[in-house]
């Protein structure tokens, strides 16, 4: 049935929306119930990062990166203290790689529960919120055990860890590993085994491979289009090369692969845990590093694999105690061009869910 | 290592074709250009044979003092080649061609790099500011911005313009 004399709708959504995952605005465009154009809008969380790192030493732009993808703030700090490491050539002793290992994968999975749970919520499943924050907290418990604090750690130094994890961590992060089974068993019978996400997200918001390579598109949303990098795998840093794991592909390209992609990699980072908690040494934490860090004069690029895309860290040192310019490459950035292009077409809700589905972090994101 | 060889050969023989220079810091190849020759510079290392650069990893400014630069870093999905391309910028007039025609992904990234160091993308499809707001007064990230509250901002300014 044909209408006529149709007018376009112009519905701004965010910056205070709950379904924009923080600070997000978008101006859509809608032809009835369609979405025709989408214009996004961002920098409402913007804090200078880029700015403050040069008036800061090197060791005091550590907390800040915890702001950056708040969700998984350890691999944030990970990619920035191996980027002055690199700089530095500081070797890290081996204890406090396997450490790095254990809460990088702890994050990933922490990460991966909120994408999870908030992609749930976004269509109206509420209960699996409640499952997936749970477990979640575990992993924090963890964190606030070693490091103080829950949310923005500052669990990493530049030559090691911040601490040693106390006595009681072992044997919670054991029970944590020997449950984990049951849970993705549950998560996947709660939302995944469920009609109404299968509904939701099977065949919407198609990101082709070509059209994600040329987008620059890094991390699960990339895998999810059947490619098959990871950085980890690629160029392994840190000492990713001894684990035993897999790089989770899939190739649906569509909002339900890039949700299933996260529950894959969960399980991956359960066998890395597993394997690091085996094979972890006994030692310092610590490598010997001047008390003023001073890097030489050069340039240097570093990247890791996070949880939403890969973070690359850009510093330029002029032989000062500060740095000269740091970049922040930062993957949800760069994926968020994608929703102006896949969500073209597609009903309001489906929008919603694409989002959802991006797991961009508005932190990240602003920068 | 082989991988290595081939792309140091490939980055030297587009050095000579568009007079860049080559060096290497830890273990990545960096070619320097001037701006007018990133287009086609960037076009050949996207298409290295063997060892094609053809994922556009991020993209940035960076202020010298007498110039700024645009850091291209390149790489690929399908090998470990790792190269980074600088385009040098005259400060006085910040022109560069926008490469969002070889790469879609340059989009936000030129955007940023417009809006921290008013580094002007020719070609870009929609270059406006992307963090800060549209009237914002300057460009943050170079290095003669001063990071002061506007009011003072605007005292220290009369000083220096009045004596």
């Amino acid at each position: 049935m044909a209408i006529e004399n149709t007018q376009e709708l112009i519905l701004n959504m965010g910056p205070q929306h709950p379904s924009t995952h923080g600070l997000f605005r978008m101006i859509v465009h809608l032809e009835g119930e369609t979405v025709t154009k989408i214009i996004p809008k961002i920098g409402y969380l913007h804090r200078g990062m880029e700015k403050l790192a040069e008036s800061r030493t090197y060791s005091q732009f550590i907390p800040y990166t915890d702001r950056l993808d708040y969700l998984a703030s350890p691999h944030n700090n990970w990619a920035y203290v191996q980027t002055v490491e690199k700089l530095m050539g500081v070797e890290v002793p081996e204890r406090a790689e396997y450490l790095r290992v254990i809460f990088g994968e702890l994050a990933r999975i922490a990460s991966h529960h909120i994408m999870i749970a908030s992609t749930a919520l976004d269509f109206g499943g509420s209960t699996p919120w409640f499952y997936l924050f749970r477990d979640r907290e575990r992993i924090l418990d963890m964190f606030e055990m070693t490091s103080g604090s829950r949310l923005t750690v500052n669990i990493m130094r530049i030559g090691g860890m911040c601490a040693e994890p106390p006595a009681e961590f072992w044997p919670a992060l054991q029970s944590f590993l020997d449950d984990s089974p049951e849970m993705l068993e549950e998560y996947y019978g709660i939302f995944f085994g469920n009609e109404i996400a299968q509904a939701r997200l099977k065949n919407i918001g198609i990101l082709p491979k070509e059209l994600a390579e040329n987008l620059s598109i890094t991390g699960p949303i990339l895998r999810a289009s059947g490619v098959n990098y990871d950085v980890r795998k690629a160029e392994p840093y840190s000492i990713y090369n001894r684990f035993d794991f897999k790089v989770p592909v899939r190739t649906g390209c569509d909002s339900f692969d890039r949700t299933m992609i996260r529950m894959d990699e969960i399980m991956e980072s359960l066998k890395i845990i597993r394997q690091a908690v085996r094979d972890i040494p006994e030692g310092p934490i610590m490598a010997k590093i001047p008390k003023v860090i001073k890097p030489p004069v050069g340039e240097v690029y570093h990247r890791v694999e996070n949880p939403k895309g890969e973070l690359g860290f850009y510093i330029v040192s002029d032989g000062t105690t500060k740095p000269s310019r740091v970049r922040i490459r930062s993957g949800s950035f760069i994926n968020l061009q994608m929703l102006p292009i896949v969500a073209v077409g597609w009903k309001i809700q489906d929008l919603i869910a694409i989002f959802a589905t991006m797991d961009a972090v508005l932190g990240e994101v602003d920068k | 290592m082989e991988n290595k060889e081939l792309l140091k050969q490939r980055v030297e023989e587009l050095a000579a074709r568009v007079s860049g220079e080559v060096k290497e810091s830890f273990g990545v190849f960096i070619l320097k250009v001037k701006a007018p020759y990133i287009i086609e510079t960037l076009t050949a290392a996207k298409s290295f044979t063997d060892v094609p650069c053809d994922f556009l990893h991020d993209l940035g400014g960076l202020d010298l003092g007498d110039h700024f630069e645009v850091v291209y870093q390149l790489s690929s999905l399908r090998g470990p080649q790792l190269l980074r391309v600088k385009a040098i910028v005259d400060r006085e007039n910040p022109v560069i061609d926008s490469v969002t025609r070889i790469w879609q992904g340059a989009n936000f990234l030129e955007r940023e790099a417009y809006d921290m160091f008013g580094i002007i993308f020719k070609g870009h499809p929609n270059l406006k500011r992307i963090y800060l707001w549209d009237d914002f007064e300057g460009y943050p990230l170079r290095k003669d911005y001063v990071t002061e509250p506007i009011e003072v901002r605007n005292i220290v300014r009369t000083r220096i313009e009045g004596e």
